[in-house]
């Protein structure tokens, strides 16, 4: 029973953090893939970022950031009175900033092998530049967000430094299942750690699995184009 | 400007690495034919239209209309233009069915796009593939359904670039005549662009030739094309002498022809196949022409004609020689070597030697 509420609260989590990333996520990807501008480098690294620092760094950056004294945390206390430190919202936060590497690196490289051209003779026929991304760019570019849709949402799900730093690990309420793992090893408790590695491994064989075949699926298109 | 305002400008000037485009012409005729070179500059002048692609300075005024003029800071976007652009890959939306391709720019179009769009249809032969994926067709029906959808999105001028460039001949053979009769019954104002000679001489009475981004001859297509392929403008090794001639008497007997030139001259040529009009076209590539500096004496070939040698044009290892025979010019290939034998430069007297097999019809309906 305890598993599978941590499990839940993992898939919640999960989920949540993939639907804050979509829309900033596709549009940062949409950018680095088809415009040039100055600056363009710089917004690349600083996407790549979280992907190369380590976890709990971004954890504490967070913490100060979203802490009832940090800006971010600061103003949502005064304005609304809710604290974000320590719920299941900051864990899916943490996880979004840990895997929007992901998604962007793999949308980004989708839209890039939409051709230039073919976007042009959309906007030739009349199409403004959001119908173009919608009906040619995006639709394109399908099997390789997906890609990148379902590998955040895999890497979320296994995110512990930086969600134990601002989410803490308390059972029922941000307990995700990589804390889980981590707490109950520390407690002497292998056979439940093990237990809930079981189901990590699970929830992250299918996720994969999926984000490959999509992956294939587009290959084969190509071809067959 | 014309009085009916149908005029056509074009004024572009672009530097891009090592490319330079500075291409300045005018016609009045609707339908115009860019002609040159592959690597002239053709595919980018028609980006710059559909404003796809951006020119250093640019004026462009199309059927009387300025759709670019960035001296008054006019440069609309590409989806407000109303320019059809086709191009050479004909970029279908693969993800789409032919007739969801066609209709993409129906918002635009309206009502009058879809009244269009319906007749291109019908002209093309396309009604058929309309449930098929975009990404199933072949080369001629991509170009057909391509055209198609310009048209249904309301295009005031259409662009169309090498649409026949990707087929084998047969095909082409076959695909060409809707394009006329596109021309003829959707009557909308069109610049076509290809590097073939017959294809241009069929489908616009306007021709501008482009070459290293110069727009370097613009006039009637049977004048222009002449001088332009006589010249070598696309390459010299392609060079050849066009002519429009009149058959005078056809000698079934010895399976050879005779025809004549606007200014009187004769030649002969094989009788078979013939074009089943009085007046046609023929081709004499300029590679196929003997040059001798003195009377050849009695030869095999069936034709010899004694002229003037007005131009040599040499270009690593061959010269173009042009010879003025009674006020019609020439030009035959030679290597320099044989140039530097015979002695010829401008003014000298020259004789030219072919075979009647060398004269062969060309144009619409000479095709292979």
């Amino acid at each position: 029973m305890e598993t599978l509420a941590i499990t839940l609260l993992t898939l919640k989590v999960g989920l949540v953090s993939l639907a804050v990333s979509v829309v900033p996520g596709l549009g940062l990807a949409w950018i680095l893939a088809k415009k040039r501008f100055r600056g363009r480098t710089l917004l690349q690294t600083l996407v790549n970022l979280p992907m190369v620092v380590p976890p709990v760094a971004v954890g504490l950056v967070l913490l100060l950031l979203l802490g009832r004294r940090g800006t971010v945390g600061g103003m949502l206390h005064r304005a609304t009175g809710i604290d974000i430190l320590f719920t299941w919202q900051a864990a899916a936060l943490a996880s979004a900033v840990m895997a929007f590497p992901l998604l962007v690196r793999a949308a980004q490289q989708a839209f890039a092998e939409v051709p230039d051209r073919i976007e042009s003779v959309a906007a030739s026929l009349g199409a403004g530049p959001f119908r173009v991304f919608r009906t040619v760019t995006l639709p394109l570019a399908a099997r390789g967000v997906v890609y990148g849709l379902v590998l955040s949402f895999a890497r979320g799900l296994g995110e512990f430094g930086a969600t134990n730093l601002i989410a803490g690990s308390i059972p029922g309420r941000t307990e995700t299942l990589a804390l889980g793992i981590y707490g109950r090893v520390q407690r002497g408790d292998d056979t439940g750690a093990l237990g809930l590695a079981c189901v990590s491994v699970l929830l992250a064989f299918v996720a994969t699995y999926l984000s490959e075949l999509s992956l294939a699926r587009a290959a084969a298109g190509r071809g067959a184009r | 400007m014309n009085p009916s305002g149908r005029y056509n400008q074009i004024d572009l000037r672009l530097t891009a690495g090592g490319f330079a485009l500075a291409f300045e012409a005018e016609w009045d005729p609707p339908v115009c034919a860019l002609f040159g070179p592959s690597g002239a500059g053709k595919s980018t002048i028609l980006e710059i239209i559909a404003g796809v692609r951006a020119a250093g300075s640019a004026r462009v005024v199309l059927d009387g209309r300025t759709v670019i003029d960035t001296g008054r800071g006019d440069v609309p976007p590409a989806r407000v233009r109303r320019i059809g652009w086709v191009p050479q890959d004909a970029s279908l939306f693969p993800h789409l069915t032919v007739r969801e391709n066609v209709r993409y720019g129906l918002r635009r179009g309206g009502v009058d796009g879809e009244t269009r769009l319906t007749a291109a249809i019908e002209v093309l032969e396309i009604g058929g593939l309309m449930d098929r994926p975009a990404g199933a067709l072949s080369g001629g029906e991509r170009q057909r359904a391509a055209v198609a959808r310009a048209i249904g999105s309301g295009a005031r001028v259409l662009l169309l670039d090498e649409p026949l460039a990707s087929l084998d001949a047969p095909l082409r053979a076959r695909v060409f005549p809707l394009f006329v009769r596109l021309r003829d019954e959707i009557g909308l104002p069109m610049i076509y662009v290809s590097h073939d000679p017959d294809e241009v001489m069929a489908i616009a009475p306007h021709v501008v030739v482009i070459a290293q981004g110069r727009c370097v001859a613009s006039g009637p297509a049977k004048d222009v094309l002449g001088e332009a392929a006589r010249d070598g403008i696309y390459d010299l090794h392609a060079a050849e002498n066009r002519f429009e001639v009149r058959l005078v008497e056809a000698r079934a007997a010895e399976g050879v022809a005779v025809v004549a030139l606007d200014g009187g001259l004769r030649l002969q040529m094989h009788a078979a196949p013939l074009p089943e009009r009085p007046v046609f076209t023929v081709a004499l590539r300029a590679e196929e022409i003997i040059l001798a500096a003195a009377p050849p004496g009695p030869v095999s070939a069936q034709n010899v004609v004694e002229g003037i040698v007005t131009d040599v044009r040499a270009v690593g290892g061959h010269a173009l020689v042009t010879v003025d025979v009674g006020g019609e010019r020439l030009a035959a290939r030679v290597t320099r070597q044989s140039l530097d034998r015979l002695g010829l430069a401008a003014g000298a007297r020259a004789w030219l030697v072919f075979k009647a097999g060398a004269v062969r019809a060309a144009g619409p309906t000479g095709r292979p």
